[in-house]
């Protein structure tokens, strides 16, 4: 485990503590590149790309755009809940909320 | 054609895998009255030599390496029929190789064993998942100068130690070279369980080894 | 004159002076340059490289705003797993594993992945994958992909129908060993576009081919072929990771996209990667337990620059045990992992890692 958390620490973007999982997502449904994905989600977040990572910024942003925190706190978007709303955010498609929303549109 | 320019060609039929003319070039070079040892030691062996460069670099392959270890025989035996008695049929030493007990991962193994047998050793290969004993018992049998161990996971490492163990258990040890090799290990495994040798790929085995048995 | 502590490819701590890095550096950027028929490093590259060997702090990092995605392979047999997977054996299910790995450590992406780990064997519980792939989904919000290995020599006797090509070349079975290894290529073609295309019905982000290439070019044209077919029938991401430097010829004929397979380094790969239509690609460079950590950094590094400069596709590079300029130990110390991690972002320019 020591070098998959030494990894995080020297250049990872930090999960969903700060944007790791919405600048993944783009890699993953767009094929962006990592500047490229960054300038994306930052444009979508209204922030800069280099608050992506910084904590201090994204625990705020995260809490109100409720897409997900990564503190259990009552109430917060959980989830395919979470997950919903960053398809929205971000406007791509997300399989497993689709899924759900085909399962609830009856 | 010099003798020389034999060599050459020699060398490289053996590159390009090519029974057919290596078998040919053989021939007139006994024809020509030259020495077949010379023609075994400077140019069949540079080619092998050759080969062993550009596989390592990906630059040629398995199967490739097996045909021209096949056009390398054909050459020998020819050569053979002009050589005195004492010298046909000679190998280097005989190698017993294996990958260790609990270890399925033989491709690696199965390079070394093919490369080994191209560079003139006579090789046993167990196969995968070879039990300690069984290293044991074929050393005996054949009578080895070495017995190699692959190991790709760290945990089926730890058999390499017992076969180190088992072969001293058996009063073989001190009359055989043990080496190691695979994914997993490391020189400094093989000096801390008291292996005489590390290999590091393929190649790395055939020069260590020849080192010791020319 | 001043000594600087670094390792060696297997781990152990070894010194060297800011003169004996340079020249490692050197050897290693021209050893992959020649091999892979690329541009060494620059000298700016190089001099960058040997700051970083020459930073005494035990552990560096990317500057602030550099930082890239990190994913991971091997589902969650980190934590469950058996010595055999670098596990540490905590009792957790799955679906534990992967909370753990979102809401601790932080991981950008996280996977699924059947205990053996390859796709052969996950056919006849593709049930109970499907299941826990449907729960994960349910309670977690980073990207979930299903990872296994194409592991070729599950179809190799004795696991599987085929004759196996190690014990048939050296038999001089020549064309047997090349049937067997294209009849394995259809069969797990059939059997990773089964098991993608179930997952893909419950809502899984993306499929990881992991270690594609370990039993040879047959192992990776089986994947190429199964990412184009996944590529055409669902919505999966795909992601190809390679398991070594260059595809091993134990066919050598075999071809893709009238591209000859054998001996292909990661900037080649990678673009067969991109035709079949994956989405990222994970190139891997092989460490060398007997020469210095600055010599295989320096090569990884400059393997996978070439690398990420051809791609049109996101590059995540692995950097676990033995690969990636780490050092091939189990456990790899932290200041060798955190600063082949800043090499290849801030070097090698990765997507990812």
């Amino acid at each position: 485990m020591g070098m998959l958390i030494a990894h995080g620490v020297a250049a990872g973007m930090g999960g969903i503590r700060t944007a790791g999982d919405l600048v993944a997502r783009m890699q993953m449904t767009r094929k962006m590149r990592i500047n490229e994905a960054r300038a994306y989600v930052a444009t979508k977040l209204k922030i800069s790309p280099s608050d992506l990572s910084d904590v201090y910024v994204m625990r705020e942003v995260r809490e109100e755009l409720d897409i997900g925190i990564i503190t259990s706190v009552p109430g917060c978007a959980k989830g395919i809940e979470a997950k919903a709303r960053i398809a929205q955010l971000l406007d791509i498609e997300i399989a497993s909320v689709n899924r759900l929303k085909n399962k609830i549109n009856f | 054609m010099e003798k020389a320019e034999y060599m050459e060609k020699a060398a490289q039929h053996i590159v390009d895998a090519d029974e057919e003319a290596v078998e040919k070039l053989a021939r007139e070079y006994l024809i020509e009255g030259f020495d077949p040892i010379e023609m075994i030691e400077k140019g069949l062996s540079e080619g092998i030599r050759k080969l062993g460069v550009l596989f390592d670099r990906g630059e040629i392959f398995l199967p490739h390496l097996i045909i021209a270890s096949e056009a390398m025989t054909t050459a020998v035996k020819i050569l053979e029929q002009a050589m005195p008695a004492d010298q046909v049929g000679k190998k280097l030493a005989k190698v017993v190789i294996g990958t260790i007990e609990g270890d399925v991962h033989d491709i690696g193994k199965g390079i070394v064993a093919t490369m080994l047998r191209v560079y003139g050793f006579e090789v046993f290969d167990l196969g995968r998942d070879v039990p300690i004993a069984t290293f044991v018992e074929k050393a005996k049998e054949i009578g080895a100068d070495v017995v190699g161990s692959s190991a790709l996971m760290t945990t089926t490492m730890v058999g390499q130690k017992a076969l180190e163990k088992a072969l001293k258990d058996a009063g073989l040890r001190d009359n055989l070279i043990t080496m190691l090799g695979g994914a997993a290990t490391t020189e400094h495994w093989a000096a801390k369980i008291g292996a005489n040798f590390w290999a590091e790929s393929a190649g790395d085995t055939v020069m260590k080894l020849k080192e010791i048995f020319s | 004159m001043k000594k600087h502590l670094t390792r060696r490819g297997d781990g152990a701590l070894i010194e060297m002076t800011s003169e004996e890095i340079m020249i490692a550096l050197e050897a290693g950027t021209e050893d992959a340059a020649d091999r892979g028929k690329i541009a060494p490093l620059s000298k700016d590259d190089l001099e960058c490289l040997l700051d970083i060997f020459m930073d005494t702090n035990r552990v560096v990092s990317v500057a602030h705003g550099e930082e890239v995605v990190v994913t991971h392979d091997i589902g969650t047999l980190r934590l469950m797993g058996d010595q055999g997977n670098s596990g540490v054996g905590i009792p957790l299910s799955r679906l534990q594993g992967i909370q753990v790995h979102e809401r601790a450590f932080c991981s950008d992406t996280m996977e699924l992945g059947h205990i053996d780990y390859s796709f052969k064997p996950v056919k006849p519980v593709i049930a109970m994958e499907q299941q826990e792939m449907e729960s994960a989904l349910l309670s977690t919000i980073i990207p979930l992909f299903y990872g296994a290995m194409p592991n070729l020599g599950t179809y190799y006797s004795p696991d599987g129908p085929f004759g196996n090509p190690s014990d048939l070349l050296p038999a001089g079975k020549v064309k047997e060993a090349y049937e067997a290894q294209e009849s394995a290529v259809e069969h797990a073609t059939r059997d990773m576009v089964y098991v993608g295309q179930k997952l893909a019905q419950v809502g899984c982000d993306g499929i990881n081919f992991d270690t594609t290439g370990a039993a040879g070019d047959a192992d990776f044209k089986a994947t190429l072929h199964a990412v184009e077919k996944l590529k055409k029938t669902t919505d999966l991401t795909v992601q190809v990771g390679m398991a070594g430097e260059f595809v091993l010829g134990m066919h050598g004929g075999l071809e893709y996209g009238g591209r000859r397979l054998a001996g292909l380094y990661c900037h080649d790969q990678v673009k067969l990667a991109e035709k079949a239509g994956a989405d990222i690609f994970g190139p891997a460079v092989n460490t060398k337990p007997s020469k210095d950590m600055p010599w295989n950094l320096a090569r990884a590094v400059t393997f996978v620059k070439a690398c990420v400069e051809v791609s049109n596709i996101p590059v995540h590079v692995n950097m676990g045990m033995g690969v990636g300029g780490i050092p091939v130990f189990e456990t790899p110390p932290i200041d060798a992992v955190s600063r082949a991690s800043k090499a290849m972002v801030q070097i090698a320019k990765v997507d990812g890692l």
